[in-house]
C-alpha cells in the first residue's frame, strides 16, 4: 500500500475496532528512510503504550534552528520541548515553539493538493505539472522564492536551479526585512572582515550597548541570545552585567535594560558616535576619525538624549568594567543610510579593542564549510517584481514564506502575481497567496518533515541541526523535496543525471554523510548507517569544542549623515510581535493568547501612544483610530504606551492576517501595509522613515488584555471579528 | 522506599534573569492541556492561563521601567483557598506538601479563588474545545476540565510523579533536576528553578538561601513555596 494513498482513517478502518490501535511512527532505526504507518498489532519495539517517545528534531517557527526534543505518545506528538544538547538553545525554547503542535494538529491546514479555484487533483497530477514546469519554462523563467530557513530545501533547490541554469533561489521574508539582515552583514564587512551576520558574545560582556537590537523576542536567534542574557546577568558569582539599549520606543528587550534611552529616530548612529568619542576622552585617547567628527553635547541635544547619562554610560565601558559589546539591529538601521549607522554602532567594538578590551563578537562558522545561500535584499525583490511585471517570469514556485500577506503593499507584489502564468505554492496552510498560485502542493509541517539546517548564527561552533518526522503526516500533504525531486526524474534526461537523488531522504543523507569523515563531532561511527541513526538521536551534529574565535573589529571611516523621514505627524515603529514574530503561526490560538509581554494585549493588533501625544489628540486607551501613511492605512485600537517616544507611535506585526484559518483570520491588521520605502547602501528596506497621521475614530474597540478589564464592561463593550469588518468597511465608504 | 522520601517541592524564579517573555505561559497551557479561551472572553478576564506575567510600570518616560514577575499558584503552606471550600476540592496533600485541585469533587462555588490573594486560580466558564485534530496533542497524563470547574498550577504533578516512578523502577532517589515543570524547562534565560528543598544540597536550596530571596505577599501568612530573587538595576 502506498502512503500517500493512507489516512489515518484507513488505519483505523484497516484495523477494525480502534482501541487497541493507533498509528506508529518508524523513524529512530538506522534502517528507517520512510515514514511508515503501523498499527500497534506489529508493535515496534521502542513503543510501548503509555510509554512517551521522544524524537530529536529542529525548530523552524523562525530561521534561527534551535534544537528540539518532541514528546509523542502512541503515535502522538504531545509536547516540544528544548534539546538539552543542541549548541543554540540548550533546552530552552521561546513560546513559538511551545505552541508548535497546535500548527502540526491545526485544523485549518491544507489538507491535500488543488489547484486554483480548490478542486482537489492528486499528487501524480500535482508532480506532473511541476515537472512540466521544470521543462517546458525557459530556464531564465523559473524563480524559487523561499523562506528565511537555510534549510536542505534551499541547497537542493539551488542544486536543481544550477543544473536548469535557472537563477538562484530567493530567500526572503518580513522578518529579515524588519531585522535588516543584510544590512549588518554588509556593516561587518567593513568592521571585521566578513559579510555575514556576527553573533555578540552578551553571555560574558559585563556592559551591553545595544541600538534597537530586540534580541530577547524575535532577533536572529532569540532563544540563544536569551540564554546568554542570562549567563550575562547572573551566570557569573559577584559580577553582574549590565544592559543599555538606545531604541525610539521600549521594546521587550529595551524593558529589561538597566538604561533605556529613547534617542530620537535617526540619530542613532550619532550618538554611537558621541559614545565613542566619549570613551575616546574618558581613556585619555585621541578619537579616531568618525568618532572625532561628533561633538557629544551637540548629538545629545539632537537625540534629546541626557549628554550626563553618555558620559556616565562612557566611563563606566571605560573605566569599571572589563568586557563591552555594542550590538545593532532592528529599527534604527531602518533608514538609507542603515548601513553607516550600523557600521558607526560596530565600530564602537574597534574602538574598545583598541582601549584593550576583549572583542565579544564572533562568526558562527557554517556547518561542514558550506556557508548558506544570504537571504535577498529588498532591492533584488524590487527586481524580481519588475521581471514579473515585464512577464520574464514565468514559473514561480514559493515555499516557506507569504508573500501576500508579508510584503509591503507598495511592492505590488500581488498585482505582479497576477502576470505569472504559473504560480505553484507549497504552503502548508490556506494562506494569502494560495488564491493567486495555480498550484497548491501543500508540504508538511516541520514536526513531519526530515531535513537539516545549517546554523547561520547564535552558535559558537558549527551546527547542522537535524530534523525528523516525529509523527506521521497527519494530512496528505507532501515534502517539497520529495515533490521536486519527483518532478525532476519525470523531466529526466541531463537534470535527472545532474540532481541524482531518488527522494529527499537520499539527498539529507548524502550531505550528513559528509560530516562522518570528521572526527571533532559530539559522535563518531564507522558505518553511515550507525552515523545517520546517530545524526537523528541527537537532533543534528555539532563540534564537541567550541570554534568560533572572537573577530577583530576595524574602525572604519564612516559618514553617518542624516535619516530622511516621509512628512507626517509621527514616526512609525514597525515591530515583530514579541510572540507571533512575522504572523505565520498567527493561526497556533495559544499564540494568540499568551499575552504580549509589554501591553498584555491578546489576540489583537494595537497601537502604542505615548500618554502626552494621546492627551494632546484626545486619545485614551482602547480608541479606534486610522493610521494614515503616504502607502496605505489602518485601524487600531490605541494603547497608551509610557515606554514610547511622544513623537512616535509603532504597532505590531503578525496579526491582520485575511487568510491562514479560523483564530487568525480578519483579527487585527498588518502594520507593513503602512510601509514603503527607499532602499539603503546594501539594498535593504528603508522602513523607518515612514511618518503618519492618527486619526481618531470616535469610538471604542477594546482589547483583551491580561492586565485588567476595566472599561470591557459598559460603552466600549468588546466587538466581534465580524462586526468590526464591517463597521470599518463602513467608515472606509463614508471616506470615499 | 527510594524515590518516596519525604519531599517539599519549591520553585526559585530568579526576577534578575526573567525578561518577561511568556514562553513559560506558552509551555505550561500546552502541558496541561489549559484551554484557550478567544479574545472575547479575555477582554472580560476569563482567559485560563495558569501562569502569567504580572507587568509593573514604574516611574515616568524618559525613565519609565517595566518590571515583570511570573505569577502562578504559589503553592501555599497554609492557603487561604483551602479552607473555603465547602466539598474539600482544593486541599492539602501530606506526601508532597502541594496543594491539590481535585476536579471531580469541585462544585464551581469560586469561594476559592475570590480568597486567593495571588488570583492564581482560573475557572471553566464555558466548556472549551480543541477543534479536531487539535485535541491530538492533549496530554494524556492531565485531565480535561470542563464547565463549571476551578483550576491552577499544579507545580506539573504529573512530572513530579513520572520522574518518581522511573526513580523507583531503577531503585534510586529522584536526582535533583530531574523534575522539571513545564515553565521551568522551557524558559529561555533559566530563571525558573524547581527542586525539592528536603535536599541540602539541591540547586532550589542554595539560590533560594540568595540575599536577593522574597516571598510575595508572605507577610498575609500564606507560607509560600514560591521564591522570588529580587531584580537588580545598575544607575547611571
Amino acid at each position: 500500500m502506498s502512503r500517500e494513498g493512507l489516512t489515518r482513517r484507513d488505519v483505523l478502518k484497516l484495523a477494525g475496532v480502534g482501541g487497541a490501535v493507533a498509528a506508529v511512527l518508524s523513524g529512530c532505526g538506522p534502517m528507517a528512510k520512510y515514514v511508515r504507518r503501523r498499527p500497534y498489532v506489529e508493535q515496534p519495539e521502542y513503543a510501548l503504550p503509555g510509554k512517551s517517545v521522544y524524537f530529536a528534531t529542529t525548530c523552524r517557527e523562525c530561521p534561527a534552528g534551535c534544537g528540539l526534543v518532541v514528546r509523542t505518545v502512541e503515535g502522538r506528538a504531545i509536547k516540544v520541548e528544548g534539546n538539552p544538547n543542541h549548541p543554540l538553545n540548550r533546552g530552552s525554547t521561546c513560546a513559538r515553539a511551545q505552541a508548535a503542535l497546535q500548527g502540526l494538529y491545526n485544523p485549518d491546514r491544507a489538507r491535500g493538493p488543488k489547484v486554483r479555484g480548490g478542486k482537489a487533483i492528486t499528487w501524480e497530477e500535482g508532480i506532473d505539472a511541476v515537472a512540466r514546469a521544470l521543462q517546458d519554462t525557459p530556464p531564465e523563467g523559473i524563480v524559487f522564492l523561499l523562506g528565511l530557513a537555510p534549510d536542505h530545501l534551499a541547497e537542493l533547490v539551488y542544486e536543481i536551479t544550477q543544473a536548469l541554469g535557472a537563477p538562484p533561489p530567493i530567500r526572503f521574508g518580513a522578518l529579515a526585512m524588519v531585522e535588516a539582515r543584510q544590512t549588518l552583514a554588509a556593516a561587518a564587512e567593513a568592521v571585521f572582515g566578513q559579510k555575514a551576520v556576527p553573533t555578540f558574545d552578551i553571555a560574558k560582556a559585563d556592559l551591553v550597548i545595544s541600538f534597537g537590537a530586540n534580541f530577547l523576542e524575535t532577533w536572529l536567534s532569540p532563544v540563544a541570545y536569551a540564554k546568554a542574557y542570562g549567563a550575562m546577568r547572573q551566570g557569573h558569582p559577584g559580577r553582574r552585567g549590565v544592559f543599555v539599549q538606545i531604541e525610539p520606543r521600549m521594546s521587550m528587550t529595551g524593558a529589561n535594560a538597566d538604561l533605556w534611552l529613547p534617542a530620537k529616530p535617526g540619530t542613532e548612529g550619532l550618538v554611537a558616535l558621541a559614545l565613542g568619542r566619549l570613551m575616546a576622552e574618558v581613556a585619555g585617547v585621541e578619537a579616531p576619525e568618525p568618532f572625532a567628527q561628533v561633538d557629544p553635547a551637540q548629538v545629545a541635544q539632537a537625540a534629546e538624549v541626557p549628554l550626563e547619562k553618555l558620559e556616565k554610560v562612557a566611563r563606566y565601558a571605560v573605566q569599571d568594567v572589563e568586557r563591552v559589546v555594542a550590538l545593532p539591529g532592528g529599527v534604527v538601521l531602518g533608514y538609507e543610510n542603515g548601513v553607516e549607522v550600523a557600521q558607526a554602532i560596530l565600530a564602537l567594538n574597534g574602538l574598545l579593542e583598541r582601549l584593550g578590551k576583549p572583542s565579544l563578537v564572533y562568526f558562527t562558522p557554517p556547518a561542514g564549510g558550506r556557508e548558506p545561500l544570504a537571504p535577498a535584499t529588498y532591492k533584488e525583490l524590487m527586481d524580481l517584481v519588475d521581471r514579473m511585471n515585464a512577464g520574464q517570469v514565468k514559473a514561480l514556485f514559493i515555499h516557506g514564506v507569504n508573500p501576500v500577506y508579508e510584503f509591503p503593499k507598495v511592492l505590488g507584489f500581488e498585482e505582479a502575481l497576477l502576470k505569472v502564468p504559473l504560480v505553484i505554492s507549497f504552503a502548508s496552510f490556506d494562506d494569502e497567496t494560495v488564491p493567486y498560485a495555480h498550484y497548491h502542493l501543500p508540504d508538511h509541517t516541520f514536526l513531519e518533515s526530515w531535513g537539516y539546517q545549517r546554523v547561520q548564527v547564535g552558535a559558537d561552533r558549527e551546527v547542522l541541526s537535524g530534523f525528523q518526522p516525529v509523527v506521521v503526516p497527519v494530512f496528505d500533504t507532501r515534502a517539497t523535496a520529495d515533490v521536486l525531486l519527483a518532478a525532476v526524474q519525470k523531466v529526466g534526461g541531463a537534470l535527472a543525471e545532474q540532481v541524482p537523488y531518488k527522494n529527499e531522504v537520499e539527498f539529507i543523507q548524502k550531505q550528513v554523510a559528509e560530516f562522518q569523515k570528521r572526527n571533532d563531532g559530539i559522535y563518531q561511527a564507522a558505518h553511515p548507517k550507525v552515523f545517520w541513526a546517530l545524526f537523528l538521536q541527537h537532533g543534528g551534529w555539532w563540534t564537541q569544542e567550541a570554534t568560533a574565535t572572537p573577530a577583530q573589529a576595524q574602525v572604519p571611516t564612516v559618514q553617518v549623515g542624516e535619516a530622511k523621514f516621509d512628512r507626517g505627524e509621527l514616526h512609525l515603529v514597525v515591530f515583530p510581535h514579541p510572540i507571533l514574530a512575522d504572523g505565520a503561526s498567527a493561526n497556533n490560538p495559544w499564540l494568540q493568547e499568551t499575552p504580549d509581554p509589554t501591553t498584555t494585549v491578546m489576540w489583537n493588533t494595537w497601537v502604542e501612544v505615548h500618554p502626552e501625544t494621546a492627551a494632546q489628540m484626545g486619545l485614551e486607551n482602547d480608541d479606534l483610530v486610522l493610521i494614515d501613511s503616504p502607502y496605505g492605512a489602518i485601524f487600531a485600537s490605541v494603547y497608551v504606551y509610557p515606554g514610547i517616544r511622544p513623537d512616535t507611535i509603532a504597532i505590531p506585526m503578525g496579526q491582520g492576517h485575511t487568510a491562514l484559518g479560523r483564530w487568525a483570520k480578519n483579527r487585527g491588521a498588518n502594520p507593513i501595509d503602512l510601509l514603503g520605502f527607499g532602499v539603503n547602501g546594501a539594498g535593504d528596506a528603508a522602513f523607518g522613515q515612514v511618518r503618519v497621521t492618527v486619526r481618531k475614530m470616535g469610538r471604542r474597540q477594546v482589547l483583551a488584555r491580561k492586565e485588567n478589564t476595566v472599561g470591557v464592561y459598559g460603552d466600549g463593550r468588546y466587538q466581534p471579528v465580524d462586526k468590526r469588518k464591517e463597521e470599518e468597511e463602513k467608515v472606509t465608504s463614508t471616506q470615499e | 522506599m527510594a524515590g518516596e522520601e519525604h519531599t517539599k517541592w519549591v520553585m526559585v524564579i530568579d526576577l534578575d534573569r526573567c525578561t518577561g517573555c511568556n514562553a513559560c505561559v506558552t509551555a505550561c497551557a500546552m502541558e496541561n492541556n489549559v484551554a484557550f479561551a478567544g479574545e472575547e472572553e479575555n477582554a472580560y478576564g476569563r482567559g485560563m492561563h495558569w501562569i502569567r506575567l504580572v507587568r509593573y510600570w514604574e516611574g515616568e518616560y524618559p525613565e519609565v521601567q517595566m518590571r515583570t514577575m511570573p505569577m502562578m499558584c504559589q503553592q501555599c503552606s497554609n492557603a487561604p483557598c483551602e479552607p473555603v471550600c465547602p466539598v474539600f476540592a482544593t486541599l492539602h496533600s501530606e506526601a508532597e506538601e502541594l496543594n491539590i485541585q481535585v476536579y471531580n469533587r469541585c462544585i464551581g462555588t469560586r469561594y476559592c479563588a475570590n480568597n486567593c490573594p495571588y488570583i492564581a486560580r482560573t475557572f471553566n466558564w464555558f466548556d472549551y474545545e480543541w477543534p479536531e485534530p487539535m485535541n491530538y496533542y492533549l496530554n494524556p497524563d492531565v485531565t480535561v476540565r470542563r464547565r463549571g470547574i476551578m483550576e491552577k498550577c499544579t507545580f506539573c504533578i504529573q512530572r513530579i510523579r513520572r520522574a518518581q516512578e522511573e526513580a523507583r523502577l531503577e531503585g534510586r532517589p529522584v536526582r535533583d533536576g530531574e523534575v522539571q515543570p513545564a515553565c521551568a524547562q522551557a524558559c529561555p534565560t533559566d530563571a525558573i528553578v524547581f527542586g525539592n528543598w528536603q535536599d541540602p544540597h539541591s540547586k532550589v536550596r542554595q539560590l533560594a538561601e540568595s540575599q536577593r530571596g522574597f516571598k510575595f505577599l508572605e507577610e498575609l501568612g500564606t507560607e509560600p513555596k514560591v521564591i522570588y530573587l529580587s531584580s537588580q538595576r545598575h544607575e547611571f
